[in-house]
């Protein structure tokens, strides 16, 4: 078997990347290692400089690795699995790059390049707390390579290459018993349609060095365990804590903005366990700062500050593993697959929760206990319970997406709610009025010792927002009264933490984050509000009420049908499905929109390309296309399109006498003869042995649009040939088929395409106010941003000579 | 009594009340036969499309009509309605999950999950 001399394969690319894996992977051990051993030996700089060296190998190695796969994707060589499975030779560039994180293999690598760039940046400013975390953060790089291993040690495989050859992955398929079996697999399985997709080239990248910053608060707060110092930590880690909140919510928003863009549920956000495995770290990690900066200002709450910060890996661990490991199954809509290293991924999570335990534990005497009750009208008491509400709101997360981890420990048969989305918002949205109350009253608050005014002015603020919140409520035709909680909320929020930002407005803004970050967390409580509390199905359907028996009144009807060419009336608007464009593997369904106004008038139209791509492997994908305005977008997709297009089939032809200006009438419009014309200038016609050409130049006119058709007619080699025209649009043929020379005319005929057969079924749905949601977010991000600069020169000072 | 004390005391009942909240909104999967003894009440039931009997979608008269007939893993059978067009690819599903309650004599779908053989593990070589 083994003597079969393979044709046309690059062996040498994986090759190379394999090496690397393997290279990476033990220098990370040794790197971990001597960084171990130079905290322990501070007088031997010979560790010191082995873990230096032993480092830098190692990010050569990662990005050897990178490099290679790049290239083999880069360059379609198929004859790797990696590349077959998740790539094809006609994507463009920019999804080549999606590609590489598509698979599971790619993704740990992703994370891996991200956490030895880390590795870099510590190592130019972590100065004396270098050796304790580049430790740690090297423990973490160790379990990360070793999944891309791929090698069996003692029967059992660890980790999973994404080198390993195509004919090795499926050894058994006939096939590659061929010497030149590479010349035979001509093209790769493609990229999941679902993403082909902008948002899909730039949303994994951030989320996951969102992943990979949060080791670094955790190597800190480790090193703080190991070297018993519970205060010096706390500067350089509160400004990464930061990165990885900021980066995180950038990555979890984006992914959202991906939902919306170009998946059919309609919405941002649908409690999905990937999404939420991603939420719960980020949540604990919110609370884990606020606890940290707390405890910053009071010296209290250091163990909840540690614990929150240590839980914030754990739980990006085990979102690794909820969703790495196959666990979830029909659960989610990303589906992964099980590589066969379920069983790594769990031992990777229980180590990390081993040694924080333990470490927790060993130094629980010595860690700063709180002396005594915070006091409760202090920032410092509001900060706490707020950080504990985000805890809790989290851990109510986690619980039910681990359903199907419950299952499989206890053996029970679950299911997740069969209406998630009300499961969770029944319990997110007052966890939500409490977080946008506690923002402004923790803020109005000072640390330690208030004055009864403080309070006088919150009641005054509280008051003014059930003011502005009863007048919104009005305003945004709110219907239910559960909103005005939360409406009151974030307008507290925002109003109270805009009054803190004025002294900060002339130029000093950068010391004002947190006020920043808190509106922007008002604005988008404010966004999600509304858009889903009005949100609004405009494709109801009730053509079929009398006509299907069994059609009773449901509320779930939100689809339309719609015939191609027949303009349909849906809420305020008339919407014709006009016609449909291929490009690439995407159907285009050009669908135009009228808007009426009050009194039934046309006020403004434009078109949605809702598309559709009918995938061998995931049947019909479908792609919406929205119309954004600043109070509201129009979200569109379709939902069904006919399985096979049948082939266009005309009908009603007539036949018409006409001379030069008449005028011919169809079902469909009329057309006016303009003049007939002998050229064959610019004419797409075969011109050999032509005797004579006519064109007939014909003006067609349908109910809001003008066409031209020239339909022609000849003699070639003594016989009488015609070319029809066909007015896609106006579903007309027209075909030149006689000349009469005595009587001037010309005899035309037309026919009819049937348009049944060639329908879209689609839905459109009216976000009012999204914008809110992503202004919300952008307005986070930028205070996330000036709270890191100011906590980053804090750090500065500190540490300056 | 300290404040700590209070909070962890209202720490607890909440998290508890999160528990038995899962337990109460998880669904089960079940057969139609428990679906029918508890009609109204949501659950999952994972079978087979019986091929045999008419399914049913008119795009036409009603884009948000779709029925089928479903044999559950316990080779008890019943009608579905889905109000929601067919599902692009339903014919080649090798098991359906299907999420609803039983009404009447069919059993009313809100969700509908295919397993089609080849959807994530494509291991046929295209030649």
């Amino acid at each position: 078997m083994n003597n079969i001399v393979f044709q046309g394969e690059h062996l040498f690319w994986g090759n190379l990347g394999h090496s690397a894996v393997v290279i990476s992977f033990i220098t990370s051990i040794l790197a971990a290692i001597s960084f171990f051993f130079a905290e322990r030996n501070p007088l031997d700089q010979s560790w010191a400089k082995l873990a230096k060296w032993t480092f830098y190998l190692h990010s050569l190695a990662v990005l050897t690795i990178v490099g290679s796969l790049f290239k083999i994707i880069y360059s379609h060589y198929f004859e790797y699995h990696y590349a077959w499975q998740h790539s094809s030779t006609d994507l463009p560039v920019h999804f080549m790059i999606s590609c590489f994180w598509e698979g599971q293999e790619g993704s740990f690598l992703l994370w891996i390049f991200w956490q030895m760039v880390i590795g870099q940046i510590l190592m130019r400013t972590a100065k004396n707390w270098l050796f304790p975390v580049m430790a740690v953060l090297m423990l973490s790089q160790i379990a990360l390579t070793s999944m891309l291993l791929g090698v069996k040690i003692f029967g059992y495989k660890l980790g999973s290459s994404p080198f390993e050859l195509l004919r090795n992955f499926m050894s058994n398929a006939p096939i590659f018993k061929l010497p030149d079996y590479l010349s035979k697999v001509k093209d790769g399985n493609g990229l999941n349609p679902l993403l082909q997709n902008y948002w899909m080239v730039i949303h994994p990248p951030t989320l996951f060095f969102g992943f990979a910053t949060t080791v670094v608060p955790f190597a800190y707060a480790i090193a703080a365990l190991w070297r018993k110092d519970f205060t010096q930590w706390l500067k350089p880690a509160l400004p990464w804590a930061l990165v990885s909140v900021m980066v995180l919510g950038t990555g979890i928003i984006m992914g959202g903005f991906w939902a919306y863009e170009s998946l059919s549920f309609g919405g941002y956000w649908a409690w999905d366990p990937v999404e939420n495995a991603s939420l719960v770290p980020w949540l604990i990690l919110i609370a884990g700062v606020h606890v940290m900066m707390l405890h910053k200002a009071t010296g209290n709450s250091y163990i909840v500050a540690v614990v929150l910060i240590l839980a914030t890996f754990l739980l990006v661990l085990y979102a690794t593993f909820l969703t790495r490991s196959g666990i979830l199954g029909n659960s989610s809509v990303h589906s992964f697959t099980d590589l066969g290293m379920s069983g790594q991924l769990l031992v990777f999570f229980m180590l990390f929760v081993i040694l924080s335990v333990c470490m927790v534990a060993w130094r629980w005497k010595a860690m700063p206990h709180s002396a005594k009750d915070e006091e409760i009208y202090t920032r410092e008491f509001w900060m706490f319970i707020g950080s504990l509400v985000l805890v809790i709101s989290a851990f109510q997360i986690i619980l039910t997406t681990s359903i199907p981890v419950f299952n499989k420990i206890f053996g029970a048969n679950m299911a997740p709610p069969a209406d998630a989305i009300g499961h969770y918002n029944k319990w997110q949205m007052p966890m939500a009025i409490i977080i946008g109350i506690l923002t402004g009253v923790a803020h109005l608050l000072k640390y330690k010792k208030n004055k009864k005014e403080a309070l006088k002015k919150i009641g005054l603020l509280a008051l003014i927002s059930v003011l502005i919140a009863v007048i919104l409520y009005f305003a945004f035709n709110l219907t239910n009264y559960v909103f005005t909680g939360l409406l009151f909320a974030s307008v507290f929020g925002i109003i109270t933490n805009f009054l803190l930002l004025i002294p900060f407005l002339n130029g000093k803004i950068k010391l004002a984050g947190s006020s920043v970050a808190h509106i922007g967390f008002g604005v988008l409580l404010l966004g999600v509000l509304v858009s889903s509390a009005n949100k609004q199905v405009i494709s109801l359907n009730d053509s079929g009420t009398q006509i299907n028996p069994e059609f009773s009144a449901k509320e779930n009807v939100e689809n339309i049908y719609l015939e191609r060419g027949k303009p349909n009336k849906m809420g305020d608007y008339i919407i014709t499905y006009v016609k449909d464009s291929v490009h690439w593997v995407n159907t285009y369904y050009q669908v135009n929109y009228k808007k009426l106004n009050k009194v039934g008038e046309i006020d403004y139209e434009f078109n949605l390309y809702p598309n559709g791509q009918i995938n061998p492997k995931f049947g019909l994908v479908a792609n919406p296309d929205t119309r954004h305005y600043i109070s509201h977008d129009v979200f569109t997709y379709v939902s069904s399109v006919p399985a096979k297009k049948t082939d266009a089939k005309f009908v009603n032809t007539k036949l018409h006498k006409v001379k030069q200006g008449d005028t011919i009438y169809t079902n469909n419009g009329y057309a006016v003869l303009q003049r007939v014309t002998s050229s064959t200038e610019g004419k797409v016609v075969d011109v050999k042995n032509l005797q004579v050409l006519l064109s007939a130049e014909l003006k067609v006119y349908t109910l809001d649009n003008v066409y031209q058709a020239i339909p022609m007619y000849g003699i070639q080699n003594n016989e009488a040939v015609s070319y029809d025209a066909l007015v896609d649009e106006a579903r007309l043929k027209f075909k030149f088929t006689a000349v009469d020379p005595q009587t001037k005319s010309i005899t035309i005929e037309t026919s009819e395409k049937d348009q049944s057969g060639d329908f879209i079924i689609m839905k459109a749905i009216v976000f009012p106010w999204i914008n809110f949601v992503w202004a919300g977010t952008i307005i986070m991000v930028i205070g996330f941003l000036l709270s890191i600069i100011k906590r980053i020169a804090e750090y500065r000072k500190s540490v300056a000579p | 009594m300290k404040k700590t004390s209070i909070i962890g005391i209202a720490i607890i009942a909440i998290a508890i009340a999160a528990i038995i909240s899962m337990y109460g909104d998880a669904s089960t999967y079940e057969s139609f036969s428990v679906a029918g003894e508890h009609p109204g009440k949501e659950f999952h039931v994972v079978g087979v499309l019986n091929r045999e009997k008419v399914k049913y979608y008119e795009p036409k008269k009603d884009p948000n009509y779709f029925s089928f007939y479903l044999k559950d893993e316990k080779g008890m059978e019943s009608k579905v309605v889905y109000h929601n067009p067919e599902p692009t690819d339903f014919d080649r599903s090798e098991k359906i999950v299907i999420v609803g309650k039983m009404d009447g004599d069919h059993f009313e779908a809100s969700k509908i999950l295919l397993k089609c053989p080849s959807k994530y593990t494509d291991e046929q070589v295209k030649t």
